[in-house]
């Protein structure tokens, strides 16, 4: 412990259990105040050969593979600031530590929203948002993190500050080198700031939920409502209990709307109307933007792993019924526009037979199955990735490229990167 | 030179999940035409769409009028097959949307061909939308446009499109096309709205009334898709007109945060001025994208030194106002010496490490994007336009 207590940046001993990662108590915790202190930080564990994970506040740590080793756990929730916000350009710059909150009240002050819903956004930083990709119901119909950073800078393995991007909202000079770590779980640099370019907020938000009676009535519903008129600001099929239709075994398609009243009021006619002409009951709730917040809080709810299935948004029916074959018991919510199911699996051995059963088709398919968050005993048992694809040797290459002494977070990634 | 103009084919269409692969050579606008009877469409239109090639699009990260509102290529490319340098073949990504692993294709789009040669695209299509509002807004000055630029943008209206064109580009294109362009004026703005039928009368409503503000003499709204196709055929054919105002031109491409668009207008008068030389302004004006088209002779050697002094010029300004030096048409080799502006040592060195990852000699595409100590490039003509 005395090796990583020199460490900058006010080393500590991990409080448990939140500091651990999959059980993997770090030998310290440091929580620097600047920029400067964590390249000094990044350089100090670097120096002593040893690894690091990067984290915020810490609700997102559960993603991701075991890693090999942990010495250092270097929280960035000190580095908080807003730093820039060009309401006219529809842009802004926040340090990596920066609570979403801080960032929403910013943005909603001008009118303005970052239109991306992780689960747990009170708890969750800018700089987790980017490195686990979190994503939530919008994603339908906004895009995702890659569609709105614009600029970004990181601390590479060798301590220095590398900036990709800028910060106007059309740029292609030089390489993306922003995408490079959205998605990589902190394992070819650490993120310390980023730019986004952001939109107009709603003016209002309301969701239609229709009852059906099976899966397959579900994706028929929601393919009706994909393929309607009026675009749906998001789009979801779970059981009907998560989905304000109220108590039951069955299923129901959630589908959200935005705009002013006149728009909202024409999108909420036609679910109403597609739904009908498939014979389906389906009511009109006040409060959309609440019902979403609390779908996209599904991928984080307690349980022994949560799974997430890709696959084609027309297949989203098939797995759906798959995933209810394996087991009467587990919960399900898919993006239906996005192909993205996620499972709910309550215990640990369940989990792992789950994954075994259903992994191979949906690679074969195209997709892929991914245990998006899981306690250790089910991690132990299986690589929660899978198989990346085509692009596994690349991907090495690219992690020795930009860290070959292994310092951030070995093994936590895809192929055991 | 490899070309890829022989592999034009559609290789899949799937309607029902919004997707097509196609080959790299395919021309853009032939993608959306495949689509067009199913209510789906490509977004991003570059104003070559009708002679570009997809795999050309995915090299630049190309944008277009549109991707105010729809985002540029990276947006839409969801699979890649890559020829690395190696000769080996590699898919990355797919029609599946999420990924595992690295965003190999994120990375991929807009590295200029220095990664290998991409082969097959697997494209996102979007539904056409269900109507349009198109509208010219006139302005007696391009201060007062690009000012109502800025306006629309802070009243928090995202527009399809907002272009602006000056009036000496109105002049060529009238010669041209005889529209009715109001060659009188100082600038235009083509301002266009899309999306539910509902509502978007009150939104351009809002347009109208910013541009009122902003001084504009006058706001045309095209009645019907004939009139909003003679609008857009003027600005897309707007480079095809300039032939008409000097034998030869050079079309610049930079940023600017949307905001400095009257700030970068008033500095390119200045260069235009100190110069000597004729520059027209025809530039996506919602995301700061400019493309200030410089004027000149080729026969007249001293006029060719201004014409380069002056891009680079145009291009520092930018830089300067917190812009960048290319939007949608790259670094290539013009630009290449200007990329420490941009980019510290440590950021270049970043970019050389991730495209040592695919093409480790450097054979793809060499000697471009970045400044290169070996090979001492002296640009002594701009760029060429391919004529359309």
């Amino acid at each position: 412990v005395t090796r990583w207590a020199e460490v900058p940046g006010d080393a500590r001993p991990a409080r448990l259990p939140e500091e651990a990662v999959d059980g993997l108590v770090p030998a310290a915790v440091v929580r620097p105040a600047s920029v400067a202190l964590v390249q000094e930080c990044v350089r100090a564990v670097a120096a002593r050969a040893g690894s690091l994970v990067a984290s915020g506040l810490g609700a997102h740590l559960a993603i991701g593979a075991r890693p090999r080793r942990l010495d250092v756990l270097l929280r960035l929730d000190r580095l908080d600031r807003v730093l820039d916000h060009q309401a006219s350009d529809m842009t802004i710059t926040v340090e990596a530590g920066c609570p979403l909150p801080a960032l929403a009240g910013t943005l909603a002050a001008a009118g303005q929203w970052l239109p991306l819903d992780p689960p747990r956004p009170e708890a969750t930083t800018v700089g987790g948002l980017l490195a686990a990709n979190l994503s939530g119901p919008l994603r339908a119909s906004q895009g995702s993190a890659r569609d709105y950073l614009i600029g970004i800078r990181t601390v590479a393995a060798d301590g220095a500050v590398v900036a990709g991007g800028g910060r106007v909202v059309k740029n292609v000079a030089g390489y993306d080198l922003p995408k490079l770590h959205v998605g990589a779980l902190g394992t070819v640099g650490v993120i310390v700031e980023a730019t986004f370019k952001v939109r107009p907020g709603p003016a209002d938000e309301e969701a239609v939920v229709i009852s059906c009676p099976t899966i397959a009535a579900a994706a028929r519903a929601a393919r009706a409502v994909l393929d309607g008129d009026a675009p749906p600001f998001w789009l979801e099929i779970g059981a009907a209990a998560d989905l304000a239709a109220g108590p039951g075994d069955g299923v129901a398609v959630a589908v959200g709307l935005a705009g002013r009243a006149e728009e909202i009021a024409f999108g909420r006619e036609r679910v109403l109307a597609a739904a009908a002409a498939l014979g389906l009951d389906a009511v009109a709730v006040e409060g959309g933007a609440a019902l979403r917040t609390r779908l996209a809080g599904f991928a984080a709810e307690p349980a022994a792993a949560v799974l997430r299935l890709a696959t084609l948004p027309a297949d989203v029916g098939r797995v759906m019924e798959a995933v209810e074959a394996a087991g009467a018991h587990l919960r399900c919510l898919a993006s239906a526009a996005n192909g993205v199911v996620r499972v709910a699996v309550p215990e640990a051995g369940a989990a792992v037979a789950l994954v075994r059963a259903l992994r191979p088709e949906a690679e074969a398919r195209g997709g892929s199955l991914v245990v998006e968050r899981a306690v250790p005993a089910v991690k132990a048992e299986l690589d929660v990735w899978g198989d990346p694809g085509a692009g596994l040797p690349l991907m090495r290459r690219l992690k020795a490229a930009f860290d070959p002494g292994g310092l951030f977070a070995p093994g936590r990634f895809v192929g055991g990167i | 030179m490899v070309c890829t103009s022989r592999m034009q084919r559609i290789e899949a269409v799937d309607i029902d999940n919004r997707r097509i692969v196609v080959q790299a050579g395919i021309v853009n606008q032939w993608v959306t035409n495949a689509v067009r009877a199913h209510g789906l469409c490509y977004a991003p239109d570059p104003s070559s769409q009708p002679a570009c090639s997809i795999g050309g699009n995915v090299a630049e990260n190309s944008g277009g009028p549109h991707t105010l509102k729809y985002g540029v290529t990276t947006n839409h490319v969801l699979g890649l097959e890559l020829a690395l340098p190696s000769g080996e073949l590699v898919t990355l990504g797919g029609a599946v949307e999420d990924r595992v692993g690295y965003d190999l294709v994120g990375l991929t789009v807009g590295s200029e061909g220095t990664f290998g040669v991409v082969t097959k695209a697997v494209l996102r299509l979007v539904r056409t939308p269900e109507a349009y509002r198109t509208l010219l807004a006139v302005f007696e000055s391009v201060d007062g446009a690009s000012e109502a630029v800025s306006g629309i943008i802070a009243a928090g209206i995202v527009p399809a499109a907002l272009e602006m064109m000056d009036r000496l580009i109105m002049q060529a294109v009238e010669a041209a096309f005889h529209v009715g362009l109001p060659t009188d004026a100082g600038a235009v703005l083509l301002v266009e709205l899309d999306g539910l039928a509902v509502g978007l009368d009150a939104e351009a409503d809002r347009v109208r009334a910013v541009c009122a503000t902003h001084g504009a003499r006058e706001v045309r709204t095209a009645r019907d898709d004939a009139e909003r196709a003679a609008l857009w055929k003027c600005r897309k054919r707007a480079f095809g007109a300039v032939g008409r105002l000097a034998p030869n031109y050079c079309t610049q491409d930079g940023v600017v945060p949307r905001s400095r668009v009257p700030d970068i207008v008033r500095r390119i008068a200045a260069v235009a001025e100190r110069h000597r030389l004729r520059i027209a302004n025809v530039f996506h004006a919602g995301d700061g994208n400019i493309h200030p088209i410089l004027l000149y002779d080729e026969r007249d050697p001293d006029e060719v030194r201004r014409v380069l002094e002056a891009g680079r010029e145009i291009l520092e300004a930018c830089v300067a106002l917190g812009g960048s030096l290319t939007g949608e048409h790259g670094i290539g080799v013009e630009k290449s010496a200007q990329m420490p502006l941009l980019f510290g040592p440590e950021d270049l060195r970043a970019m050389a490490l991730l495209r040592a990852v695919f093409d480790p000699e450097g054979r793809a595409n060499p000697h471009k994007v970045f400044p290169d100590a070996k090979v001492c490039v002296e640009t002594r003509a701009p760029r060429r336009q391919v004529p359309l």
